[in-house]
């Protein structure tokens, strides 16, 4: 299946100005990392955030919301990305968009 | 047979040679041998401290005569020939004898065999040392000029530097107008400089210049003359079709290179909207406010990177052309400066941007730009819709594989670099031409602008892909290896050349013909006899010509017929 892209969507996620999953430069250590083994999270959901690909970030909320925010991947990301914060800015977006939680 | 005193170092290499050689039996076997006064072995014969004792030996025991059975001639005759010329030996009497790539790294599994070699070796060596006269440099006179073949940003940098450092400068361009490829390049990284702006303040510079004779609408029509003193002759097209000759000591090339243009239909190549990155250059540069392109302005903008660049095996561009991606990726930013909200996406095989360069593909991704990567055995495809519009789709890397398909106003094809056509050129100078058509060097490392045929260096584009500011580096490396030539006024040719011998010379001519170099001339002795001379500042001493004299009356000086024949029986003594 093809994807349609949704440029704007890096801009709706990232309410918080700290939001930069632009920075990574896809060297893959978080997923090697994670205790949790999160496969898609956190370089390839950052990647479908970019490219504007919101179907693929959505079907990605299970994992969004498994992250422990233990941060092993963030000290250990060679590209400065905030790991964590990205995580809780696409929580907040699931909040909102799916879960229509508005004002948190 | 003469008495002589020779002194043989056997080399252990740090078991290269000795794991598979038993050195200290080649040193017995030879250490009796007649005229060998020294025999000794080494741990690494090139150390400091051996090459030291080696000096000592020579003088102390008066050697007339050095041997070092090593590595390969390639790396260390000039080492031991400067071993020999400190100990007040003439560094014409050594001779280095090669039992590693020879012998002992070729005959890994037999140390046997790989030692009786290694003596036959070393005893073909001191056959050779036994003959060895001594011999002078041969010295020219240069001339102080160097001509410089190319007046983009590599060859008018060069010319200005060698103004400075006191040499005179004929700088010709084909062109009618200087600056090659940079002249027609907008803002560039990290000055934010116009091309035209740089190459207007360096023809400022070298109009400043008297040393300086600037030809456009140049060529090299021919080279003549000798090492140090060439005799070039260029033409000029125009309004004045004529030809000059100069004099020069050293020649630069630095004739640039030419954009890979895509085949018709290469990622849609042909298509309205499908543009290289050249092309789409000109365009962000030209723009004052956001990009409009056919009236419309750019929403968003898909690159395609390595088009043209590493094709793979059979493919004629298997290289990188490394400033590509670096291209590419300014652009971006440069365009970013001037439509913000256009949405642009990178479609790239690997990034390269080296260096300080990784700070602008930072700066691009962190500004919103997308990077995709895409396999080489699934390239990005181009078309346009029935709707009319452009649409590339590539299946994406770094996430699932995923298809995705792009929308886009403009497609880039990031192109590289490929070799210039100047068949001419490369005939009249001889210039050794790589498996890629770029020239190559002597050394990559050691000697980088230096090409093998005497006096001819490469700098600039011509070479292998390079940014502007690589090009004007090897423009300056070529100036300092002109100078360090030219500036002496003289120069020391290596006198392992060939020679006749008048006497028994009939003037057949085979020797004449045969010669690459044009080095053999014809001479009258008296009584109106003719008789072939040969140049010592042209001949390089391949030997091409002394087999086909048959009256035996070349010889090739360090390697006379005599000292190769008794190398020969050394080597095959014994043998039935």
């Amino acid at each position: 299946m093809t994807a349609a892209l949704q440029p704007d969507l890096a801009e709706r996620v990232g309410m918080d100005p700290s939001f930069n999953p632009s920075a990574c430069m896809n060297c893959g250590i978080c997923t090697a990392i994670c205790p949790l083994g999160l496969r898609h999270l956190p370089r390839e959901v950052f990647a479908y955030v970019v490219l504007g690909m919101e179907e693929e970030v959505l079907q990605h909320q299970e994992e969004v919301f498994s992250c422990l925010l233990c941060k092993l991947c963030e000290v250990s990301c060679p590209a400065g990305v905030h790991i964590t914060e990205n995580v809780r800015a696409l929580r907040h977006y699931f909040d909102r968009n799916v879960f229509h939680l508005e004002g948190r | 047979m003469s008495e002589r005193k020779i002194g043989v170092y056997v080399c252990q290499c740090g078991g290269n040679i000795s794991d598979y050689v038993d050195v200290e039996r080649v040193r017995q076997a030879v250490a009796e041998d007649p005229d060998v006064v020294v025999a000794r072995t080494a741990m690494f014969t090139c150390s400091d401290a051996t090459q030291e004792e080696i000096v000592d030996d020579i003088k102390l025991d008066d050697l007339d005569g050095l041997v070092v059975a090593s590595c390969s001639p390639k790396l260390h005759t000039f080492t031991f020939r400067g071993v020999a010329r400190r100990a007040g030996l003439n560094p014409y009497r050594y001779t280095q004898v090669n039992l590693r790539e020879q012998d002992s790294w070729a005959h890994t599994d037999d140390r046997l065999g790989a030692t009786e070699k290694a003596i036959r070796l070393v005893r073909a060596g001191i056959a050779r040392t036994r003959l060895l006269e001594p011999l002078d440099p041969t010295v020219v006179e240069t001339v102080p000029r160097a001509l410089v073949i190319g007046a983009g940003i590599a060859g008018l940098r060069a010319a200005i530097g060698l103004a400075d450092i006191g040499l005179g400068v004929i700088l010709i361009e084909r062109e009618a107008e200087v600056g090659g490829h940079v002249r027609e390049l907008g803002t560039m990284y990290p000055h934010d400089r116009q091309g035209q702006e740089l190459i207007s303040e360096l023809l400022g510079e070298v109009r400043r210049r008297e040393g300086i004779a600037l030809f456009t609408n140049a060529e090299l029509v021919r080279k003549g003359g000798t090492f140090g003193n060439y005799e070039v002759d260029i033409r000029t097209r125009g309004d004045s079709n004529m030809t000059r000759r100069f004099e020069v000591g050293s020649i630069i090339v630095a004739t640039g290179f030419d954009s890979y243009l895509p085949e018709e239909g290469e990622y849609g190549y042909g298509i309205p909207g499908v543009l290289t990155l050249p092309e789409f250059k000109k365009l962000v540069d030209a723009s004052e406010g956001p990009l409009v392109y056919g009236d419309r302005p750019v929403r968003s903008v898909a690159y395609i990177y390595c088009v043209g660049s590493r094709q793979g095996e059979g493919g004629p561009h298997q290289y990188c052309s490394r400033f590509c991606c670096t291209s590419a990726v300014h652009t971006d930013l440069e365009l970013r400066a001037k439509s913000p909200k256009a949405h642009q996406y990178h479609l790239y095989r690997d990034m390269r941007t080296y260096g300080r360069y990784e700070l602008l593909y930072n700066d691009s991704r962190e500004k919103g730009s997308a990077y995709l990567k895409f396999a080489p055995d699934t390239p990005p495809e181009v078309q346009r819709r029935g709707d009319g519009q452009l649409e590339v789709r590539v299946h994406d890397q770094l996430t699932s594989q995923e298809e995705v398909t792009l929308d886009v106003d403009l497609v880039v094809l990031v192109t590289g670099m490929v070799p210039r056509s100047n068949q001419e050129l490369i005939q009249r100078l001889k210039l050794p031409v790589g498996r890629d058509g770029f020239f190559n060097e002597i050394h990559p490392k050691l000697r980088p602008v230096e090409t093998v045929v005497d006096g001819v260096a490469i700098c600039g584009a011509c070479q292998f892909p390079k940014t502007a500011g690589e090009s004007v580096a090897s423009g300056l490396a070529a100036v300092s290896w002109s100078a360090a030539m030219l500036k002496q006024g003289r120069a020391e040719l290596d006198p392992q050349v060939a020679t006749v011998d008048p006497d028994l010379c009939t003037f057949c001519g085979a020797c004449t013909e045969a010669c690459p170099y044009g080095a053999i001339g014809q001479q009258e002795l008296g009584g109106g006899r003719q008789v072939a001379v040969i140049d010592p500042a042209t001949c390089k001493g391949c030997g091409g010509c002394a087999p086909l004299c048959p009256e035996h009356a070349i010889n090739v000086l360090g390697y006379t017929g005599r000292e190769v024949e008794a190398m020969i029986e050394s080597l095959a003594a014994g043998v039935a």
